[in-house]
C-alpha cells in the first residue's frame, strides 16, 4: 500500500486541511470527514476551552483517525513560535507542529531566517517539525539538516489561490529533498494540487479553496480525489513530453548505424 | 519645519487606485464594488468574523473635543473603575464569552494615567486572550512597557484629517496639536505595540478627503513598519452629551462606498465596524469588507457588570443587540463569530527592527 511516511506515522491520504475560515466548526468537521484527511492544522489562536462554540481544538480531537497538528501562526519571531509550540503541546498532546512565523502580519509570507531557528530548537526538542517556508531550495535543505519531518514550500500566498506560481523553485526542493515535500498554501483549486502531485509532492495542505467553496464537504472530497489521482500517475510514470518533433531524415544518418 | 505637513499625508500616489472607487456618481458601480470587496474578503479572510468589546475604565478628561460626552466641560459625572471593579467587569464580560477587550480612557489625568491604564492591562491580560487600548497618546518607553504588560494594540484616531477643523474641533488640551496627533500610531508601533487601529471620525469633515488622507496613513504605516499590523476603523458621528451636530453627515451609501474601497484596495487589513452602526447596516455589511465587529457594547464606565446606573454614555450605541442575538445574525449569513482570535503565547512587544532571536 502506497502509504504517506511521515515523521514515523503511515498515513493513507495525502491530503492535510487547515481547519481556519469556514462558516462555522460544523462545516470544518463536515470537510474534514468528507476529504478522509488523516492530519488537520489548527493555530493555537483558535484553541478556546471557555467558549465550545468557536473552539476548533475540542470538536476535531473527538474524530478517530485524525491526528492534529497545531501551528504557531500569529508568531512574528522564532522565540514566540517555540513558545506557541511549547503549549500546544501540553494542550493538544500532538509531537506534530505546524512552524508559520509570519512577521508582517499583512500579506503572511514566511520569514526563513525566523524559520530556520525556531525549526532547529523544536526539532532538537523532538518534535516533528513541518516548517511553511517560501519556495527556496536551499532553506529546504538547511531545514531537513536541522531535523525536519517534511518542508512545506508555499505554491502562492495565503489564501491568494494564486495556484503553483512556485513551481518551479519547488521542482527543485522535490528533486533533493530526503524527506517530505509538502505545497502549503495558494492552491486555489483540486486541478492544481493534482498537478502539484504529478510534479512529484509527497502531500498538499488546502485551507482556503475548501473553507469558502460553496460546498465545502463536496470540495474537501474533490481535492481528494484529485491529489489521490496525481499520486497514481505519478507512481504509474507520467508520459515524457516530447521537447522536439523528430526529423524525417535522421540529423545522425552520418554516424552509420552501430 | 516642525509646523510643515508630512509628505505622505499630500502624497496623491498613495491613494490613487482608491480615488475613482469613491466617486459617487455611478449608482451601478457601488453594487459592482460590494462584489470585489466580498470577493476579496472571502479570499483572505473567510468566512469568520473577529468580535471584540470596549470596556471605558475612566471617562475623566482633560480635552475639550467638541463632539464628544466625555469632553472636560461636560457636566457629566466622573468616575474610574477601581481595580476591584475591573475584575468584575472583565469577568462579566468573559462570561459573555468575549475573549478580545479593548480598553478605553478619556485623555491622561492624575485620575487615569499611564499607571493606573498598565495596571488595568496587567489585569486583562490574566483573563482576555487578547487585549487592546484606545487611550491617550504615550511616549515610546511607555508604550513598550504596555506592549510588556500584555497589550498588544493600540487604537487612536486623528479624529479628522483637516488641520484647520482639527483646530477649532479640539479646543483645548493635549489633543489639540494636530502634527502631534498624528505621530501617536507611529510610536506605538516603535514601541513594540503589534497593531494600531486608525480612523477618522466620519461627519467632522469632507469625507472623500478624509478618506484619501486616511489611505494614505495606512500606506505610509505599512511602508514604513513592515511588521506592523494595520486596522481600520469607519466610526461615524453619534448623538451625545453636548450635542454636537456634525458639519458633513456620512449616508449609508457613502460609508458602505468607503468600507469597499478600503477593501479592494488594501485586502489584508483588518476593517472594523462598531455598534455606533444600526443592526441592517453591521449585519449587510459582514462579509463584504468588514472582517472585525464589537459586540455587546457599553460606552458607560463599566456597565457589563452593573449596568444599571452606569453612568453619561461617550455616545450612543445603535446596536443594542446582545452577544446571543448578534451571533446568530452573523450564523444566519453562514459566518463564524471567533471570540478567541490569539493567543497569550504572542503578547510582548515585538520591535521593528528584530532579526532572529536566539
Amino acid at each position: 500500500m502506497d502509504l504517506f511516511q511521515l515523521g514515523g506515522y503511515g498515513l493513507s491520504s495525502r491530503l492535510i486541511l487547515g481547519t481556519g475560515k469556514f462558516s462555522s466548526t460544523r462545516a470544518m468537521i463536515d470537510a474534514v470527514r468528507s476529504s478522509g484527511t488523516q492530519l488537520v492544522t489548527v493555530a493555537l489562536r483558535r484553541f478556546n476551552r471557555d467558549q465550545a462554540e468557536d473552539d476548533l481544538f475540542g470538536p476535531l480531537s473527538e474524530i478517530k483517525g485524525l491526528t492534529l497538528m497545531p501551528n504557531t501562526s500569529g508568531a512574528a519571531t522564532a522565540k514566540e513560535a517555540v513558545r506557541a509550540a511549547h503549549i500546544s503541546r501540553e494542550l493538544s498532546g500532538s509531537l506534530f507542529v505546524k512552524v508559520e512565523i509570519h512577521p508582517n502580519p499583512l500579506h503572511l509570507m514566511p520569514d526563513p531566517i525566523e524559520t530556520y531557528e525556531a525549526s532547529r530548537v523544536l526539532a532538537s526538542e523532538g518534535f516533528l517539525v513541518m516548517p511553511y517556508i517560501p519556495a527556496d531550495p536551499v532553506l529546504a535543505k538547511r531545514l531537513e539538516d536541522v531535523g525536519c519531518a517534511s518542508v512545506m514550500p508555499l505554491g502562492s500566498a495565503i489564501g491568494s489561490g494564486q495556484g503553483l506560481s512556485t513551481a518551479g523553485m519547488v521542482s527543485i526542493i522535490i528533486r533533493e529533498s530526503g524527506i517530505p515535500v509538502i505545497i502549503d498554501a495558494g492552491l486555489r483549486s483540486p486541478s492544481e494540487a493534482c498537478a502539484a502531485m504529478e510534479m512529484g509532492c509527497d502531500a498538499v495542505l488546502v485551507n482556503s479553496a475548501v473553507a469558502v467553496a460553496r460546498d465545502p464537504a463536496a470540495m474537501a472530497g474533490a481535492f481528494a480525489r484529485a491529489v489521490d489521482a496525481g499520486r497514481q500517475a505519478r507512481i504509474a510514470g507520467i508520459m515524457p513530453k516530447s521537447g522536439t518533433a523528430v526529423a524525417t531524415s535522421p540529423l545522425t544518418s552520418f554516424l552509420g548505424t552501430p | 519645519m516642525r509646523n510643515a505637513l508630512p509628505a505622505w499625508l499630500t502624497d496623491e500616489q498613495l491613494s490613487s487606485d482608491i480615488v475613482p472607487m469613491l466617486d459617487q456618481g455611478d449608482a451601478v458601480s457601488l453594487e459592482q464594488l460590494a462584489a470585489e470587496a466580498q470577493a476579496a474578503t472571502l479570499r483572505r479572510f473567510g468566512r469568520v468574523m473577529s468580535l471584540y468589546a470596549p470596556l471605558y475604565l475612566s471617562n475623566f478628561c482633560s480635552s475639550g473635543c467638541v463632539y464628544c460626552g466625555f469632553a472636560s466641560d461636560r457636566k457629566t459625572s466622573r468616575r474610574r473603575l477601581e481595580s476591584n471593579e475591573i475584575e468584575k467587569e472583565l469577568a462579566a464580560m468573559r462570561s459573555l464569552g468575549i475573549g478580545d477587550v479593548l480598553l478605553l480612557t478619556g485623555e491622561r489625568t492624575g485620575a487615569a494615567g499611564f499607571s493606573y491604564l498598565c495596571r488595568a492591562v496587567d489585569a486583562a491580560a490574566k483573563i482576555m486572550p487578547r487585549v487592546s487600548v484606545e487611550a491617550f497618546p504615550m511616549t515610546v518607553a511607555e508604550y513598550r512597557a504596555l506592549a510588556e504588560c500584555g497589550c498588544t494594540g493600540i487604537t487612536i484616531y486623528q479624529e479628522t484629517y483637516d488641520p484647520e477643523n482639527y483646530r477649532e474641533l479640539h479646543r483645548w488640551g493635549p489633543k489639540k496639536d494636530f502634527l502631534e496627533r498624528l505621530e501617536i500610531p507611529e510610536r506605538a508601533l516603535q514601541g513594540g505595540i503589534r497593531s494600531v487601529g486608525i480612523g477618522a471620525l466620519l461627519g467632522l469633515s469632507e469625507p472623500v478627503a478624509e478618506a484619501l488622507a486616511l489611505a494614505r496613513h495606512v500606506r505610509h504605516l505599512c511602508q514604513t513598519y513592515w511588521k506592523a499590523g494595520i486596522s481600520v476603523s469607519f466610526p461615524r458621528i453619534r448623538p451625545q452629551e453636548g450635542g454636537y451636530q456634525p458639519a458633513w453627515p456620512v449616508d449609508d451609501r457613502f460609508l458602505a462606498r468607503m468600507i469597499f474601497a478600503f477593501r479592494v484596495g488594501m485586502p489584508d487589513v483588518d476593517l472594523v465596524l462598531s455598534t455606533r452602526e444600526k443592526p441592517a447596516f453591521r449585519d449587510g455589511m459582514a462579509g463584504l469588507g468588514i472582517t472585525r465587529m464589537s459586540i455587546a457594547s457599553r460606552t458607560t464606565v463599566g456597565g457589563y457588570h452593573s449596568p444599571d446606573g452606569a453612568g453619561a454614555t461617550q455616545f450612543e450605541v445603535s446596536d443594542n443587540r446582545n452577544a446571543e442575538e448578534f451571533c446568530h445574525a452573523l450564523r444566519s449569513k453562514e459566518i463564524e463569530p471567533v471570540f478567541k482570535n490569539w493567543d497569550p503565547a504572542f503578547n510582548g512587544p515585538i520591535l521593528q527592527e528584530e532579526v532572529a532571536c536566539r
